[in-house]
């Protein structure tokens, strides 16, 4: 059926007329669009929700039901995702309609206010990292590693091969992500060992080789081990010719030897633990690296200009890198960002200010190491598992079965994670500090 | 118009080609530095690279496109000119002369005959 204009009734943003449609179908050789899909009769939309219908009032008592189902754990999780607390000037602001808008916010007309906001979120990831480029916020922090792994992989400097290698200790999420980034670029993964936590630079040194075109390690560890030879793994990885990536997160930066100092060329990592909440494990992908590889480096980047009235103006910069520009010789494919969550996080950062963040990291230090020595006193019970500095989190190891210790602390109320049978996961923060007696008094039940 | 000079031969991509002594110089054509825009930013081989003929040698970025460049001639390239890496505007400022690209010895003189002549390169830009 055609409107007055011959064009589909009901299609009223499509301009082909029926005439065009049968044109095409003729063009392809089929008598109607149906026959262009092969979708099986069981999967196919019908036209049928099978959604009750509700009004708003009964709606809302169905949820609240839902909702009252969900368990009220503390959570002492960790792993990847950090609970920080989240000033309510950060919802506030970030929330004011200049900010959340649904237009995007990585084209070029994109506001001056939000450029400069992503442009400080940038100069922030610099100074914390001592690298001079940031980009503007990746996924998280697994596409921001598979990222600079292709990065690595792009410069190859003298490498033969296309290994990258990562510690045995790497959260499976963000194994999973590099490694399907890695199988479409033809590149392979190599695992190396830790030692008592901390990466086993010895071994390494047998597994670089000119094969390698990244060396990556992470400080704090996905067990929470800070890593204290750094400049030793970034003299294997250079004296290879390969690239030397760290992994960590905002926090911890503040506190930490600056990636620059101890020989970096890229830093990726988490910086949702500020100004995010963790729930639907939802991330912000750091990624800052050297000057020298500007032209290579994934997603936005903003810089600071002049306009024709010769006023500062912020703008997205060397987009020739990108694939509207550059097609399939792109730096990357990555399409988006995140930049209402680097709104966020550089709000919280700005609220916590130099100083109340390496306090905040301070904390995240001596709580972990006062927790974990207050376990430690239970009997049955050793943490932490590695004689190291931690950062938030820690390994603790049980004589019961930790799966068992998980389950009953979920009765009394806390979230630990279970790493196998006899090993448990715990991550203090000031989100959580304040319910650490709790905790303790808890694992005495249970154990 | 721009300028095309009688000394030398183009491709129809708009890379030209001249024999100074034993060396063929590269570069690229008053009409694509015009076309692109200021140029930003040059990617090039590095001196013994085998070029092909046909194929692709580098990259020309402007503010606002990124070409690739391709080589007129098969050859090993003999010299760079580095001084685009610092100051690509030579490109737009002095395109045949101080903006040239690399230095070739040719392996097959026999394929200048594939190349555009001054006159039909000035009717492919007309």
């Amino acid at each position: 059926m055609t409107a007055g204009n011959g064009r589909r009734v009901g299609s009223p943003y499509a301009p082909h007329t029926d005439a065009d449609e049968e044109a095409m179908l003729d063009a392809v050789g089929v008598d109607s669009a149906e026959d262009l899909f092969d979708i099986p009769g069981e999967v196919r939309f019908d036209g049928e929700f099978g959604v009750d219908s509700a009004d708003e009032q009964e709606l809302r008592n169905a949820m609240a039901d839902l909702l009252s189902r969900n368990e009220e754990l503390t959570e002492f999780l960790g792993r990847g995702h950090h609970a920080h607390y989240v000033p309510a000037l950060v919802d506030d602001l970030s929330r004011r309609s200049e900010f959340l808008t649904s237009y995007t916010q990585y084209q070029p007309e994109i506001a001056q206010g939000f450029l400069q906001v992503l442009f400080e979120y940038q100069s922030m990831l610099v100074e914390l990292t001592g690298l001079p480029v940031a980009n503007c916020s990746m996924y998280d922090a697994a596409t921001a590693l598979a990222e600079a792994a292709l990065l690595a992989n792009r410069l190859r400097r003298g490498a033969s091969g296309h290994r990258v290698l990562v510690p045995e200790h790497l959260h499976e999420g963000r194994l999973g992500v590099l490694e399907n980034y890695l199988d479409g670029a033809e590149m392979e993964i190599g695992e190396y060992p830790m030692d008592d936590g901390a990466v086993d630079v010895e071994t390494l040194a047998d597994l670089v080789d000119d094969e390698t075109v990244m060396v990556y390690a992470e400080t704090p560890t996905v067990r929470g081990v800070i890593e204290e030879r750094l400049a030793d793994i970034s003299d294997l990885a250079h004296d290879n010719d390969a690239l030397f990536c760290i992994g960590s997160d905002l926090v911890a930066l503040a506190l930490l030897e600056e990636p620059a100092s101890v020989g970096a060329d890229v830093v990726v990592g988490e910086a949702g633990a500020l100004g995010l909440g963790t729930a639907y494990g939802m991330g912000l992908g750091i990624f800052a690296t050297r000057e020298e590889y500007l032209r290579q480096v994934p997603g936005r980047l903003v810089g600071v200009s002049e306009d024709s009235a010769d006023m500062r103006a912020f703008t997205l910069t060397l987009q020739t890198r990108e694939q509207h520009i550059r097609k399939e010789r792109a730096t990357s494919n990555i399409c988006t960002n995140q930049a209402w969550v680097a709104l966020r996080t550089a709000m919280h950062m700005a609220w916590l200010g130099p100083d109340r963040l390496v306090d905040l990291a301070t904390q995240a230090v001596t709580d972990a190491r006062d927790l974990a020595a207050r376990l430690d006193e239970l009997s049955g019970v050793k943490a932490p598992l590695y004689d190291r500095h931690h950062f938030r989190e820690f390994v603790v190891r049980t004589d019961q079965p930790a799966p068992a210790i998980t389950n009953d602390l979920a009765g009394r109320g806390f979230a630990v994670h279970a790493l196998d049978d006899h090993h448990l996961q715990v991550c203090i923060t000031d989100a959580n500090a304040d319910a650490a007696d709790g905790l303790v008094a808890a694992f005495e039940e249970v154990i | 118009m721009f300028e095309i000079p009688d000394d030398r031969k183009y491709l129809e991509s708009h890379e030209w080609t001249t024999t100074e002594g034993d060396a063929v110089k590269i570069g690229i054509s008053d009409f694509a530095q015009d076309e692109l825009g200021d140029v930003v930013f040059v990617e090039l081989p590095a001196e013994g690279d085998e070029l092909a003929a046909g194929e692709e040698f580098g990259v020309v970025e402007s503010i606002k496109a990124v070409s690739d460049l391709y080589a007129p001639i098969s050859g090993t390239v003999t010299a760079v000119n580095e001084e685009l890496f610092d100051a690509p505007e030579l490109l737009n400022d002095d395109p045949y002369g101080d903006g040239w690209m690399l230095a070739v010895e040719p392996a097959d003189t026999s394929e200048f005959d594939d190349l555009l002549s001054p006159e039909e390169y000035r009717e492919q830009t007309e």
